[in-house]
């Protein structure tokens, strides 16, 4: 049987930013329900106010309407999301070991269950040997990487993914997406992830939603069903995927181009 | 540079000190100005075994210290807390930021005569100078460290279930803790200036006094003697103050430079 509720529930969302010569309306009446175990990617054109969307989400900024997680309504930010985001936001004075355990420390489990917890998710992410490293001392892919572990460690229902691999160099990210995918596969968490690269939010969501330049609506949907046990290459080469990823890819153009339209006018 | 010239840069440290007391020397015995009110470098070493020999300098550089390090913890934590108060609540910096950026370029010694109505002449009073001067540059660098943290830091922790009083203390702060140093620096400096004027001014004891005393008796090279061991303690607190802030701040930028 098919649960009724969805695991998030945005509705009519709106969202303004004061400024000297008045407000600016950065999202304007989000409507957006997404599954439990969906993985739903939001692309537009750049300042589009998509990660306003994913802040307003996890609880950290305040909007009109309302978001409703498992059907309650959220009012500030909970471990029932955990968040990625693009510039990793490790605290820089603890080292891989510690940051993550900052993520384990808040739940109930006893102090050497923690630490084995921690041991487990060095592994998972590959930094065994580097546990003792600060931020400072790791490339920006073992970062994210730190970044994820800990948001993981939390054991959230939702993931909030905010550009995770925007700043990454580009094969650091398409081993990061296949280890994210992996990792969903795995466990399938439900993820909202914010980017603004097309191919990227082919290759990892179920469904993709196509935002509108400010102020920022949903304009369009696309269904995604690949197989995601093909290899990448595979994939990438297919035709069902380049068909989609050009469908989205012109979505997203035109968006930008009536942006740029209008400011010209 | 190889170990074995190591000794080699030590000595080139102190080039300029040898330099600087053969300058001395020569303006001593130039005729220029009176050899009296400026003894020459033997003179001033001379009186600093006999005053080293003594109780006096120890003693009273121990009450100095006292009181320097007092203030300074004092005004340490008042301004800690102050500069995080300010930066996290708008109400409290719009009721502090008139006093702060009014007495910011107030010379506190200008306040001793004051301190020595209310407290009279001791310890209490050049304690308070302490205090005041080393509590603006804590509370401008806690501010600053506070407000500079990364809005991420403070989403990130929020979403892993901590509370707003955990934040303040285990984000925050710790973002603010590399600028709370550098207050810490500027703050050893004026607590060491502060509680010598002080002393200088309203005490029966302490190095400040010393030096007074020896400069009002004409003990020039007594004075200068007790002012260079102020010197040597002072510079050496400085460096001490370094190596444990290098110590903690390990995690830190600026820990990368100091290594290379």
């Amino acid at each position: 049987m098919r649960n009724l509720t969805p695991k998030i529930d945005i509705r009519g969302v709106s969202k303004s930013y004061p400024t000297d010569g008045g407000s600016v309306l950065a999202l304007r009446s989000v409507d957006l329900a997404i599954e439990e175990g969906e993985f739903v990617s939001i692309v537009g054109p750049s300042g589009c106010g998509k990660s306003t969307l994913l802040y307003v989400v996890g609880g950290f900024l305040s909007a009109e309407g309302e978001v409703l997680v498992d059907g309650r309504r959220i009012s500030g930010p909970g471990t029932d999301r955990g968040v990625v985001f693009q510039e990793y936001a490790l605290f820089p004075w603890l080292t891989v070991r510690d940051n993550i355990l900052f993520g384990l420390e808040r739940r109930a489990m006893p102090q050497a269950e923690r630490e084995r917890q921690a041991e487990r998710l060095i592994g998972v992410i590959g930094l065994k040997g580097f546990e003792h490293r600060y931020p400072r001392e790791l490339s920006g892919g073992m970062k994210q990487r730190v970044a994820i572990a800990r948001t993981m460690a939390c054991n959230p229902d939702i993931l909030l993914l905010d550009e995770p691999f925007g700043a990454l160099d580009s094969q650091t990210r398409e081993v990061m997406q296949d280890e994210l995918l992996r990792l969903w596969l795995d466990m399938r968490k439900t993820v909202l992830m914010i980017t603004h690269d097309v191919s990227e939010a082919v290759y990892l969501s179920n469904r993709i939603c196509v935002m509108s330049a400010r102020p920022g609506q949903i304009v369009e949907e696309f269904k995604i069903d690949l197989d995601r046990s093909q290899p990448r290459e595979t994939l990438f080469l297919s035709e069902a995927f380049n068909r989609v990823r050009n469908e989205v890819w012109l979505s997203v153009r035109r968006q930008a181009v009536e942006h740029a339209g209008q400011h010209a006018a | 540079m190889p170990p074995s010239l190591r000794p080699l840069r030590w000595a080139w440290r102190v080039v300029p000190l040898l330099i600087f007391g053969a300058l001395w020397h020569l303006l001593s015995h130039s005729g220029l100005v009176d050899p009296a009110f400026l003894p020459d470098p033997p003179k001033i070493l001379a009186a600093l075994i006999d005053l080293l020999r003594g109780p006096q300098i120890a003693d009273n550089l121990a009450i100095t210290l006292f009181r320097a390090f007092t203030g300074l913890v004092l005004g340490g934590i008042a301004g800690v807390w102050i500069g995080l108060m300010m930066a996290r609540s708008d109400k409290f910096r719009a009721y502090v930021t008139p006093i702060v950026g009014g007495t910011y370029s107030l010379p506190k010694s200008a306040l001793i005569p004051l301190f020595i109505l209310w407290f009279g002449i001791g310890s209490v009073t050049a304690i308070c100078a302490v205090f005041l001067a080393c509590l603006l540059p804590m509370i401008v660098q806690t501010f600053h460290g506070v407000r500079a943290t990364p809005q991420v830091l403070v989403w990130s922790a929020e979403a892993m279930g901590y509370s707003q009083r955990d934040i303040l203390r285990r984000i925050f702060l710790r973002h603010a803790l590399p600028d709370i140093m550098t207050g810490l620096r500027i703050a050893l400096g004026f607590s060491f200036v502060l509680a010598i004027s002080a002393e200088m001014i309203a005490s029966t004891s302490g190095i400040g006094k010393l030096i007074f005393m020896y400069g009002e008796n004409g003990a020039y090279d007594y004075m200068f003697a007790a002012i260079g061991c102020v010197v040597v303690v002072a510079f050496l607190s400085d460096r001490a103050l370094l190596a444990l802030t290098a110590s903690i701040l390990r995690w830190h930028e600026s820990a990368v430079a100091e290594s290379h």
